[in-house]
C-alpha cells in the first residue's frame, strides 16, 4: 500500500480526543475542569460570605463594568500607572544612559543603584504615604520607585554588552564618537530598552497595586477593601479577575513591542 | 604616481599589554619586521597567541606599537586610516539592526562619502561579492559565508587601497572557505588591492598568498617569509597541484615546532590547564 | 585594590556622607516637619535602642514563622508538582505556559481574597507567601528535570540503569542546581510578599510594626524598624545566596 493511501485510510480519531491531545486543548480542558469543580464545590458547600461560584462572578463582573464609581476608580488607577511609568522613563533613561556610557559614573554610582534596587520597597510604603499623602500622588510615587530601576539597569546592560568588535569596526571606518554613539550604541541598546520597559510596567503595576491595597480613597484599593469588609465575594473575585486581565493585556502588549523591536537579534 | 618603497612597512614592532608589574603582562610582539608590496596578498600565519592579529591591528592603526614603527605608503601610522585601510573581521562585525545594503552605506557614511554616491557604490560592492539580491536582508537571515561576503562588500564599498582581513573565513566550514578563497583571489586580480590576510589554515595561506610570513610562538617575531610564485586569479588546478602540496609541507615544517612551543606555554605550571 | 576601584569607593562613601549630611541639615532647623522626617540622630538612636533591647523579636518571630511556613509549603508543592509535570513532554507543554502565565500577573491581587478567607492573622500572609513562592519553584523544577541533557540519559540507559538509578544518579544531580536556584528565588519572593502584605493588612510582624509607628506619628521608631527590616532583608538574601552557591558546588 502506498504511503498516501495508508494515511488516507487510517482510522480517524474523534475530534475531541484530537483536541485534547494538543497542549493548547489540554490546557483549556484543565482550566475548564477547575472552573467546573469550583462552581460545583461552592454551590454544594461553600459559605456565601467567603465563596462565590464562577457563574456569580461573571454576573458581578458585568455589573461592575456598569458601575460608575468602580470604573472611575479603575480609570484613576490606570492613570496613576501611566504617570508613574512616564516619570520613571524620564528619570530612568537619562540616568541609564549616563551610567552606561560614562565609565567613571558607572563605577561610582552603579553599585549604589543596585543596592537601592535590592531594598525591599514594602518597608518604605508607609513612609511614601506619609510624604505624599493618601491620594494618587503616593501611588504614582510608589509605582515610580518600582519602575525606575528595571529601566535604568537594562539600559546600562544594553549599552555595556555591545560586542567590542562592532565598536572597533566603526572606529576603523573612521566614525567619530558622536557617530558611534548615534549609529552603533543607541540602536544596539533598543531591544534591552524594550525589555526594561516590559519589566518596568510589571513593577509599576505591582507598586501601584500595593499602594492601592494599603490605602486608597478613590482607586481600586478602595473597592477591594469595601468588598472584603462587606463580604461580597463575587464582586471581590470579579474585581480581582478584571485587574488580573488588565495585567495580562499590558504584559502581552509590552511583550509584542519588545519582540518587534528585537527582530534583528539572532 | 608610483611610490617608492614598500606599500606597508613594519619595522621592529613590539607590542606589550599590561604594565611592568602587572602579573598578566603579555609581550605579544617582539621586534617583528615585515614589508608588503603594492598589489600583493600577504598572509600572516602562526600559532595561537603569536601576535599576528595584533600586528594586523597595528598596521591598521587601531593600536599604536609599544616600540618600532609602522608606515603605509611611507607615512607613519598613528591612528585609524579609514580612507586607506578597510578591515574584515573574523566575527561578524555587521550591524545586526541594519540591512546588508544599509550596513555597506553606513560604512561609507563613517568614512565620509557623500550621501548621493552611497547607493550606487553599495550596489557595485554587493554585486562584486554576489550578494546583490540580498541587499535588503538582515544579517540574522544570512548564512555565515554570506555574512562574511557582506562584510567584504562593506570593506570594498570604502574603495580603500588596502584590505586587512583577520581570519575572515575561520568560522566557516571548509567548503565555504574554499569557494570564498577562490572568489577572493579573483577579486584581487581584478582590483589590484594590497591585502594582508591572517589565517590559521596552511592550505588557505598557500592557496591565496603571494607571500606567507611565518610567525614564531609568543613573543611573536617573523620567523621567515615564503614566496608563492603563482599568478592571480588562482585556479582550481592550483589547489590540487604538487607545488601547493610542497609549499604546504614546507609551512608545516616551519610551524610545527612553534605550535608545540605554544602548547607547552599554555600549561606553564603544569597544572593541566587547557 | 586597583586604583580606580578605590576611587569609586571613595566617591560612593562621599555620596552617602553627603546624603547623611543633607538629612541632618534638613531636620536641624526644623525645615522639614519632624513628624515627616525625624532627625538622623534620633532615627539612629532609636535603631540602636531597637537592636540593643531586642524588642524587635516578637515581630521578627512572626515574620520569620510566616516566611518559614510559606516557604516549606511552596517548596514541597512546587518540587512535587514540578517533578510530576516534568515526567512527560506533553504535560510540560500543557502546564509550563500555564504556570508561567499565572506568574506574570501581580499575584498580590489574591491577597484581598486571602484576607477574606483567613482574616488579618498570619494565615493570609502564609497563604500569599506560599502562593507567590510556588511559581518560581515549580517553573524551575520543571525546567531542571526537563532539560537534563539527553546525552546523559542515553549514556545511562545504554549502561543498563534502572528507573531508580536513573532518577537518583542522573536526573536529580543534573536538575539539582536549577531547582536550588528556584528555591532561592521562591524564598526571597516569599519574604518580599510577606513583608509587603504585613504592611497592607496585618496584626503583627515587621511590616505591620512599621505601619504602626507611621500611623502613631512616631517616625523615628518607624525609621528604626525600616532600617531593621532592610538589614534583615540583606541578611536573608546573603544567607540564601551563600546556601545556593554551596549547594550548587557541593554534590556535583
Amino acid at each position: 500500500m502506498s504511503a498516501t493511501a495508508a494515511l488516507r485510510d487510517r482510522p480517524r480519531r474523534m475530534p475531541l480526543v484530537d483536541f485534547l491531545s494538543r497542549p493548547g486543548g489540554a490546557r483549556l480542558a484543565v482550566i475548564a475542569l477547575i472552573l467546573i469543580v469550583w462552581e460545583v464545590g461552592v454551590r454544594l458547600g461553600g459559605d456565601p460570605l467567603f465563596w462565590a461560584p464562577p457563574s456569580k462572578v461573571v454576573v458581578a463582573f458585568f455589573q461592575l463594568i456598569g458601575n460608575v464609581p468602580v470604573m472611575t476608580a479603575l480609570g484613576t488607577t490606570l492613570w496613576e500607572l501611566i504617570a508613574a511609568f512616564v516619570i520613571a522613563l524620564a528619570v530612568g533613561v537619562p540616568v541609564g544612559l549616563l551610567l552606561g556610557l560614562h565609565r567613571f559614573m558607572r563605577g561610582s554610582f552603579h553599585p549604589i543603584v543596585l543596592m537601592l534596587y535590592a531594598i525591599p520597597q514594602a518597608t518604605i510604603l508607609p513612609l511614601v504615604i506619609l510624604v505624599f499623602g493618601i491620594g494618587p500622588a503616593s501611588k504614582i510615587a510608589f509605582g515610580f520607585t518600582h519602575a525606575v530601576f528595571p529601566i535604568t539597569v537594562t539600559i546600562v546592560a544594553g549599552v555595556q554588552n555591545i560586542k567590542p568588535t562592532l565598536l572597533t569596526c566603526a572606529r576603523s571606518m573612521g566614525a567619530n564618537r558622536r557617530q558611534i554613539l548615534w549609529n552603533v550604541v543607541l540602536p544596539h541598546m533598543i531591544p534591552s530598552f524594550f525589555t526594561g520597559m516590559r519589566l518596568a510596567m510589571s513593577a509599576d503595576l505591582l507598586g501601584v497595586l500595593l499602594a492601592e491595597l494599603y490605602v486608597s480613597q478613590a482607586g481600586v484599593g478602595h473597592f477591594t477593601r469595601l468588598f472584603t469588609e462587606s463580604f461580597e465575594p463575587q464582586k471581590l473575585f470579579a474585581l480581582v479577575a478584571g485587574l488580573a486581565a488588565i495585567a495580562v493585556i499590558l504584559n502581552e502588549l509590552c511583550r509584542r513591542a519588545e519582540r518587534r523591536m528585537s527582530r534583528w537579534h539572532e | 604616481m608610483m611610490r617608492a618603497g614598500p606599500a606597508i612597512r613594519a619595522e621592529s614592532v613590539s607590542q606589550v599589554f599590561g604594565a611592568e608589574d602587572d602579573p598578566r603582562r603579555v609581550v605579544a610582539l617582539d621586534g617583528a619586521s615585515l614589508d608588503a608590496t603594492r598589489g600583493e596578498l600577504l598572509c600572516l600565519i602562526g600559532p595561537s597567541g603569536c601576535g599576528k592579529s595584533t600586528l594586523l591591528n597595528l598596521i591598521g592603526g587601531l593600536m599604536t606599537p609599544s616600540a618600532g614603527e609602522i608606515a603605509i605608503d611611507g607615512q607613519r601610522v598613528t591612528g585609524p586610516l579609514p580612507k586607506k585601510v578597510a578591515f574584515v573581521f573574523q566575527e561578524s562585525a555587521l550591524f545586526p539592526w541594519r540591512s546588508v545594503a544599509d550596513n555597506v552605506k553606513l560604512g561609507m557614511a563613517f568614512q565620509g562619502v557623500a550621501k548621493s554616491e552611497r547607493a550606487d557604490r553599495a550596489r557595485e560592492a554587493l554585486e562584486a561579492v554576489g550578494l546583490a539580491e540580498f541587499a535588503d536582508h538582515y544579517p540574522a537571515q544570512l548564512s555565515g559565508g554570506m555574512k562574511q561576503r557582506a562584510q567584504l562588500a562593506r570593506a570594498l564599498g570604502l574603495k580603500t587601497e588596502f584590505l586587512l582581513m583577520d581570519e575572515p573565513f575561520a568560522a566557516l566550514d571548509e567548503q565555504t572557505r574554499m569557494v570564498l578563497g577562490e572568489d577572493l583571489s579573483e577579486l584581487l586580480a581584478r582590483t589590484g588591492k594590497t591585502i594582508v590576510f591572517v589565517t590559521h589554515s596552511l592550505v588557505e595561506a598557500v592557496f591565496l598568498a603571494d607571500r606567507v610570513a611565518v610567525f614564531t610562538a609568543r613573543p611573536g617575531r617573523i620567523k621567515t617569509v615564503i614566496s608563492v610564485d603563482e599568478g592571480h586569479p588562482r585556479s582550481r588546478s592550483f589547489m590540487t597541484s604538487d607545488k601547493l602540496a610542497r609549499l604546504r609541507n614546507q609551512l608545516y615544517d616551519l610551524l610545527h615546532d612553534e605550535i608545540r612551543k605554544t602548547m607547552v606555554l599554555r600549561d606553564p605550571d603544569g597544572k593541566g590547564r587547557t | 585594590m586597583s586604583g580606580m576601584k578605590l576611587v569609586y569607593h571613595l566617591v560612593q562613601a562621599a555620596f552617602v556622607a553627603a546624603l547623611a549630611l543633607a538629612w541632618y541639615l534638613a531636620t536641624y532647623n526644623g525645615y522639614i516637619s519632624p513628624i515627616l522626617l525625624p532627625s538622623l540622630t534620633a532615627s539612629l538612636h532609636e535603631f540602636w535602642l531597637l537592636l540593643a533591647s531586642g524588642s524587635y523579636w516578637p515581630d521578627l518571630q512572626v515574620t520569620l514563622t510566616e516566611l518559614g511556613t510559606a516557604f516549606v509549603i511552596a517548596a514541597v508543592l512546587g518540587c512535587a508538582i514540578g517533578y510530576l509535570v516534568s515526567r512527560s513532554g506533553f504535560t510540560v507543554r500543557v502546564f509550563d505556559p500555564l504556570f508561567a502565565g499565572l506568574y506574570s500577573i501581580p499575584l498580590v491581587l489574591l491577597f484581598p481574597l486571602y484576607v477574606l478567607f483567613f482574616g488579618l492573622g498570619s494565615g493570609s500572609k502564609i497563604a500569599i507567601g506560599a502562593t507567590i513562592a510556588f511559581f518560581p519553584i515549580v517553573l524551575n523544577t520543571i525546567a531542571g528535570f526537563d532539560y537534563v541533557d539527553k546525552a546523559y540519559i542515553t549514556a545511562a540507559k545504554s549502561m543498563g540503569a534502572s528507573g531508580f538509578q536513573m532518577f537518583w544518579c542522573i536526573m536529580l544531580p543534573a536538575a539539582f542546581p536549577v531547582v536550588i536556584t528556584g528555591l532561592r528565588m521562591g524564598f526571597i519572593v516569599a519574604f518580599l510578599s510577606i513583608l509587603g502584605t504585613e504592611t497592607i493588612a496585618s496584626l503583627a510582624g515587621l511590616g505591620h510594626r512599621i505601619v504602626t509607628y507611621a500611623e502613631s506619628m512616631d517616625p523615628a521608631k518607624m525609621f528604626a524598624y525600616i532600617f531593621f527590616a532592610i538589614l534583615i532583608a540583606f541578611l536573608l538574601n546573603f544567607l540564601v545566596s551563600t546556601a545556593e552557591r554551596r549547594a550548587r558546588r557541593g554534590p556535583t
